[in-house]
């Protein structure tokens, strides 16, 4: 009997695999095959060097700076983002429908969301310049002149500023889910809170949250990925360039790319990208074991 | 179908017919003597009547004339009509039977690096732009072509002149590695600072000679305009490293260009180049540069110089074109290029010195399925039929000697047509930043930190002397060494 069922599901099951294998699991192995020579990216020529790679980058400065500025955007990213979208889904369902006009704002909050990131980046470029952008320009208009930058060109606030892009720009999105979750909640809960007295912040701290909490979860290991990424943005508003400032915005991907297609060190670059690929699954897995929370069922 | 020693009989036979023009009953005795049966000759005329004609005079290179041909040209600020006229045009017309595949992109190690590394590349690229592959990494993998044969060919189209003699002198030197050429390079550029001719007239201005002329004209433009004196391709700062090189060129001559090439112990600490950066960082102490220059794009800087917010910006040839949609919109700019001011009065070499190099790498690879073809292409594209088509479409020099003669191009164009003839000799390109990538990247951005006032002097020639030491002493790193273009003419070995 058994035997027949396994007839039936191998032919089934196959395909899949054999694509999965091809497409997904070669190109790790390819990958961690690549880190462990010295490939220059031009020819077929990949001469074996063992760990080397690995050595040289841990003791590389410069990749451990742009390890840091990962480590940093991993704070502020998924804490800045969460905190603001759970602000406005709960502007926009309150008592049910939200405050006046919650259905056209949700759907303006969502539009970054349906732009590619590069177009985000280079509309952002636009607003940051520092001598026609819309930044700088109201800050003047407002009598703050002190308080403009060449947002883009000055180490000290390049990595903020597209932090902030990265944060405008996914807000929307997990905003919605947050709403979505939200609804899903029984009024009656709110109903019975009300009764007893509790206030708005109560609700939302008592109620809400907890029932929310896989939400939330799901959300953090999704922008903690991204922080650990962060590529596309960076290299579009830095333009690629090499300046001390977008030295400053130099994460890990970034360097990834530079060793490879400006160095032609791809080995290097296999290397740098096997041990992004170690330092996500570890932090998912982290941060999945320190949120683990009672899950409540309604 | 002819074939192995029968075929090599009859190519023998035609290119013998070809060079020396014998008649028909001369052939048919060569032909008996050679041993190249009647029905054999028959068959190649059939077959093949003009590959034989073509492996004479008309085809020095020995192009199969039904060889597929394989076109990667880089789209970028000079476009790719030029490239499509010379495929279509020349190389269609004298190879009607060769298909020709053709791309013109941006992206070009992004699209066609599985396919290098495959062993299975185009026939011929245009390897340009911030996409490309790396030509040091391209030679050091044996990937190039040796162009040799292309060099010694008759020029297409021009009689008694070699393809090398029929190229500006000197100009392919950054494309010898080892002795022999592997990359030709067909755009000519001057490197140098730009300005508005109109305004200078307007306002009376001369153009400065010395480089403390340079700063009292800066402050004059500062307290006496509400212009800014300068602006810089801010992202890049490798223009202004190119004004840098020019410095230390004229102050030392060769020798000092020398030293950083050959990553030499003084090549940052070398009084020319310490002068040449405390001269740069002049332009930041003073508050001479632009605000925000730092954070623009190199069109988004020469946008605002353009629209009059700043009076000198570095830049090579080709600034005209990049910028012809924002000069449509300013049509009193009168765009002019001037040699970057001396150094000191008593610089070794003087004022009309010129950082003067030819941009747009075609290679050739070693591995495509038609190398011939691909130098024949180039034969074309370097030819004053092709070369002419390139200069009028975007108002720039090629490295082809009288190409562009009698073309009326503009201000731009006649001002560094001026530059080259005035500066004779006295032309140089460096090569540091092109042979050691990590060098590149690092005096961009010292550069960059000098003007912003991120670092000192001391601190940008300490830091960079520190990196050409350790990439000197680093086995891994292939190294490339040169002498001065006098030296260069007695081969070493």
């Amino acid at each position: 009997m058994n035997h027949h069922k396994y007839r039936l599901i191998v032919p089934f099951l196959l395909p899949a695999l054999l694509l999965y294998s091809v497409f997904v699991l070669y190109p790790y192995v390819q990958a961690f095959y690549l880190s462990l020579t010295s490939w220059t990216g031009v020819s077929a020529n990949k001469p074996w060097v063992g760990l080397k790679n690995y050595t040289t980058l841990l003791t590389d400065g410069r990749f451990l700076e742009a390890l840091g500025r990962n480590g940093q955007l991993l704070i502020v990213l998924p804490l800045g983002t969460i905190l603001v979208a759970l602000a406005f889904a709960a502007m926009f369902t309150q008592g049910g429908t939200g405050i006046m006009g919650a259905g056209f704002y949700r759907i303006v909050y969502f539009f970054p969301q349906v732009i590619s990131a590069v177009i985000v980046g280079i509309l952002f470029q636009y607003v940051y310049n520092p001598r026609y952008g819309l930044l700088n320009t109201t800050l003047e208009w407002m009598g703050l002149e002190s308080l403009t930058r060449t947002w883009l060109g000055d180490p000290a606030t390049i990595l903020w500023a597209i932090a902030f892009v990265f944060i405008w720009g996914a807000v929307g999105f997990y905003m919605v889910i947050f709403i979505a979750s939200m609804q899903s909640i029984p009024t009656s809960f709110y109903e019975a809170a009300v009764l007893d007295g509790a206030t708005r912040w109560r609700q939302f701290r008592d109620i809400t949250l907890p029932l929310m909490w896989e939400t939330i979860r799901t959300a953090l290991i999704y922008i903690a990925i991204q922080a650990l990424d962060m590529f596309v943005l960076i290299q579009v508003m830095t333009g690629g360039g090499s300046t001390a400032a977008s030295r400053n915005a130099e994460v890990v991907a970034v360097y990834m790319y530079v060793e490879a297609f400006t160095k032609n060190r791809w080995g290097s670059a296999a290397a740098v990208g096997v041990i992004l690929l170690i330092l996500t699954m570890l932090l998912s897995v982290v941060i999945m074991r320190v949120t683990r929370r009672e899950t409540y069922e309604y | 179908m002819i074939h192995g020693e029968e075929r090599r009989k009859i190519d023998q036979l035609f290119r013998e017919v070809a060079d020396t023009g014998m008649s028909r009953r001369q052939m048919i005795q060569r032909a008996a003597v050679l041993g190249v049966s009647a029905q054999a000759l028959t068959l190649a005329f059939v077959s093949g009547a003009r590959n034989a004609v073509a492996q004479g005079g008309d085809n020095p290179l020995g192009v199969d004339p039904e060889a597929p041909l394989d076109i990667v040209i880089f789209q970028g600020g000079y476009g790719d009509d030029y490239a499509i006229f010379v495929k279509d045009e020349m190389y269609s017309r004298d190879f009607p039977d060769a298909e020709i595949e053709y791309v013109g992109t941006q992206r070009l190690q992004e699209q066609f690096q599985a396919r290098v590394v495959d062993g299975n590349p185009p026939d011929v690229m245009d390897n340009s732009g911030a996409g490309n592959f790396n030509t040091t990494a391209l030679f050091s993998e044996g990937q190039l072509a040796n162009l040799d044969d292309l060099m010694a060919a008759p020029a297409y189209g021009q009689d008694g002149v070699t393809f090398a003699d029929s190229l500006v002198q000197g100009s392919q030197q950054e494309g010898v590695f080892e002795g022999s050429q592997y990359v030709l390079k067909y755009v000519f550029s001057v490197y140098g600072i730009w300005y508005n001719q109109a305004l200078f007239e307007e306002q009376g201005w001369e153009y400065p000679q010395t480089w403390d002329d340079m700063l009292a004209m800066c402050e004059k433009i500062k307290t006496e305009t509400d212009m800014a004196p300068w602006t810089y391709q801010g992202l890049y700062p490798q223009y202004m490293r190119s004004v840098f090189d020019q410095l230390v060129y004229k102050n030392a001559g060769w020798d000092g260009i020398l030293k950083l090439d050959n990553l030499a112990e003084d090549a940052w600490t070398q009084e020319p180049a310490i002068a040449a950066l405390t001269a740069l960082r002049a332009l930041y102490d003073n508050e001479y540069i632009m605000e925000g220059t730092e954070g623009l794009s190199h069109t988004e800087s020469q946008t605002f110089w353009i629209e009059g917010d700043a009076v000198f910006i570095p830049c090579g040839a080709w600034l005209e074109n990049e910028m012809k949609d924002v000069l449509e919109g300013v049509p009193e700019f009168q765009m002019v290029v001037q040699p970057v001011p001396s150094l000191t009065a008593e610089d070794a070499l003087p004022f009309s010195a010129v950082q003067a190099a030819a941009g747009e790498d075609f290679i050739v690879f070693s591995q495509g399925a038609n190398v011939q073809g691909g130098k024949e292409y180039l034969r074309m594209l370097f030819s004053q039929e092709g070369a002419r088509f390139f200069s009028e479409a975007t108002k720039s020099l090629t490295a082809v000697v009288g190409a562009a003669e009698g073309l009326d191009l503009g201000t731009a164009f006649a001002s560094v047509e001026t530059a080259i003839a005035e500066a004779g000799e006295n032309q140089f390109v460096a090569r540091y930043a092109g042979w050691y990538a990590d060098l590149d990247e690092e005096s961009r951005l010292q550069m960059g930190n000098l003007l912003t006032g991120g670092a000192t002097v001391e601190e940008v020639s300490e830091t960079l002397q520190t990196l050409t030491n350790e990439l000197r002493e680093n086995p891994d790193i292939p190294k490339f060494t040169r002498e001065a273009p006098g030296a260069e003419a007695t081969p070493a070995s």
